[in-house]
Order: C-alpha cells, then sequence, then structure tokens
C-alpha cells in the first residue's frame, strides 16, 4: 500500500487535498511535491484541508511534511487544518503535539462552523476598523 | 524471523512489508502492528541516513519473535555508534510548524510506543531490544 492524493478546489480561499494510505519516509516526497503544486493556487491568508480520514498511517517524515506545509501557508497569512484524522494517525499527532487541536476536525461540519467563525472575525475587525 | 538487509532505504521499505506480513500471520490487531512498524521505520530510516556518513555499504539484521506475552524486536547494525536512549528528548511546543529543529520525533515515537528499550554496543556493532507488550483485552461487563 502507498500513498494517493486528490485535490479539489471549491473556491481560490479553500483547497483541500485528501491523503490515502500510508505517509513515510518512502511516500513524503510525493506528498511535498503536491502541495509545492497547490498550495500557490490558495490564495493569500486562504485554506489548506488535509483530509485524512483514509490516511492509515504517519511517521516523523510525514510529520515533518505537514509541518512544512504549514509554516509556508502561515507565512502566506493563510491556514492549514486537518480533518477526520484515524485512531493511529491521531495518537502520533498525540505524542508529538503536532498540532493545536483546535486545529483538528473530527468531520466537515466542524470544520465549515469553525471557518463560518473565522470569516465573521474577520468581518467585524474590518466593520470595527471602519467605524 | 529473521532478515539481514543493506544499509539502502528500498531495502528498509522491503524488510517493513515482510516484517507487517508476519506479524498479520501471528495475529496481531492493526493498530499494535502499525505501532510496531513505527518503530522499526524510524529506527532503519535513522541508521540509513545517519549511520554510515562516509556512504560505504553496511548491513542491518532485525529479528522477530513473538510471544504470548509480547513482540520483542532486535536489530542490529554495524554503523557508527548510537544509543538512542542517550538522545535528548525533542522540544514540543505544541504545533510543529514552531519547532525550529527538523530531528528528534522520530526517536521521540520509538520511545513512546515501545514498552522497553535496550541498547548494547559490541563488537559487531549496534544492538537495539525491543518489547511491545501486548495490549490487555477490553474487559468484559
Amino acid at each position: 500500500m502507498t500513498l494517493t492524493l486528490r485535490t479539489e478546489s471549491s473556491s481560490p480561499n479553500r483547497t483541500t487535498l485528501w491523503l490515502q494510505g500510508r505517509l513515510d519516509a518512502e511516500t513524503f516526497g510525493e506528498l511535498d511535491e503536491a502541495l509545492g503544486t497547490i498550495m500557490p493556487t490558495v490564495a493569500d491568508g486562504g485554506t489548506l484541508v488535509l483530509e485524512l480520514g483514509a490516511l492509515d498511517y504517519i511517521s516523523s517524515a510525514g510529520l515533518r511534511s505537514f509541518a512544512k506545509a504549514r509554516k509556508a501557508m502561515r507565512e502566506r497569512h493563510g491556514h492549514t487544518l486537518l480533518l477526520n484524522p484515524q485512531p493511529q494517525v491521531r495518537k502520533v499527532f498525540d505524542i508529538v503535539k503536532a498540532v493545536p487541536v483546535n486545529e483538528v476536525f473530527a468531520n466537515t461540519e466542524e470544520l465549515d462552523d469553525y471557518l463560518d467563525r473565522m470569516q465573521r472575525q474577520v468581518i467585524e475587525q474590518q466593520e470595527s476598523g471602519e467605524g | 524471523m529473521r532478515l539481514r538487509i543493506a544499509n539502502r532505504l528500498a531495502e528498509v521499505f522491503f524488510a517493513l512489508d515482510r516484517i507487517d506480513v508476519a506479524l498479520h500471520e501471528a495475529g496481531l490487531a492493526d493498530a499494535q502492528r502499525a505501532d510496531i512498524r513505527l518503530v522499526i521505520e524510524e529506527l532503519l530510516v535513522n541508521t540509513v541516513h545517519h549511520g554510515y556518513p562516509d556512504g560505504q555499504p553496511g548491513w542491518i539484521e532485525i529479528r522477530l519473535d513473538v510471544d504470548r506475552e509480547a513482540v520483542t524486536v532486535e536489530i542490529g547494525d554495524d554503523a557508527a555508534p548510537f544509543d538512542p536512549l542517550a538522545q535528548p528528548e525533542p522540544t514540543l511546543p505544541g504545533d510543529l510548524a514552531d519547532r525550529h529543529e527538523i530531528g528528534g520525533l522520530g526517536i521521540h515515537l520509538v520511545r513512546a510506543l515501545a514498552s522497553d528499550v535496550r541498547y548494547a554496543r559490541d563488537a559487531r556493532g549496534n544492538r537495539l531490544t525491543l518489547r511491545f507488550f501486548h495490549p490487555s483485552p477490553e474487559p468484559t461487563t
């Protein structure tokens, strides 16, 4: 079993990358390459969602790829959110304290609610700045 | 089960797949197999990347034994001396994107997931013995 990747961009502000299989020292290069193509297409301040429901396994090589992606998105004022990690992957995240708990979501509804709240905050800040 | 491979990444992944099949045949649950695979991957990849700084050919030997109590994994190699137990704990700020150093995560995972780790160095090279106790069955009420 290797790594399979698929992307979908619902808008310039949000791109989802689905990961399936095993992300390890043998396959992380495929993810890095895909991210190198995808990330420039996400608008500044946009959100990259990594859909992990079908990711069975991650090792430190994969964790480093995630960290690199989060750093690159952050430099462009964007976000990298993790969706639906399964127990094995979640256990590894917990051991290394991979990401803040509030940036990991169990399902799409939770993630959409979070993005809606962020969007409202931005609008409110803009309005109070104007007022 | 005993495997002897060359110090190359492709052989490491060949060995990991063989070990996975052997542990599956021994009746181990998916979660325990994934933990063991992860620990062995971290150690062998580390050895291949850092254990032979001059790029010289080397060997890695893996022995696997499953009994009622635990899975025991012995890894021997002729790489530079490396005791994973002597490595400092990594800094974990709660977001990997905030870390400045690159390494240390793999060995941290090894220590967290193996039940017991022992290191020895002899005339042949490094020798690491790891044990993974079988998870207790869920209590039935």
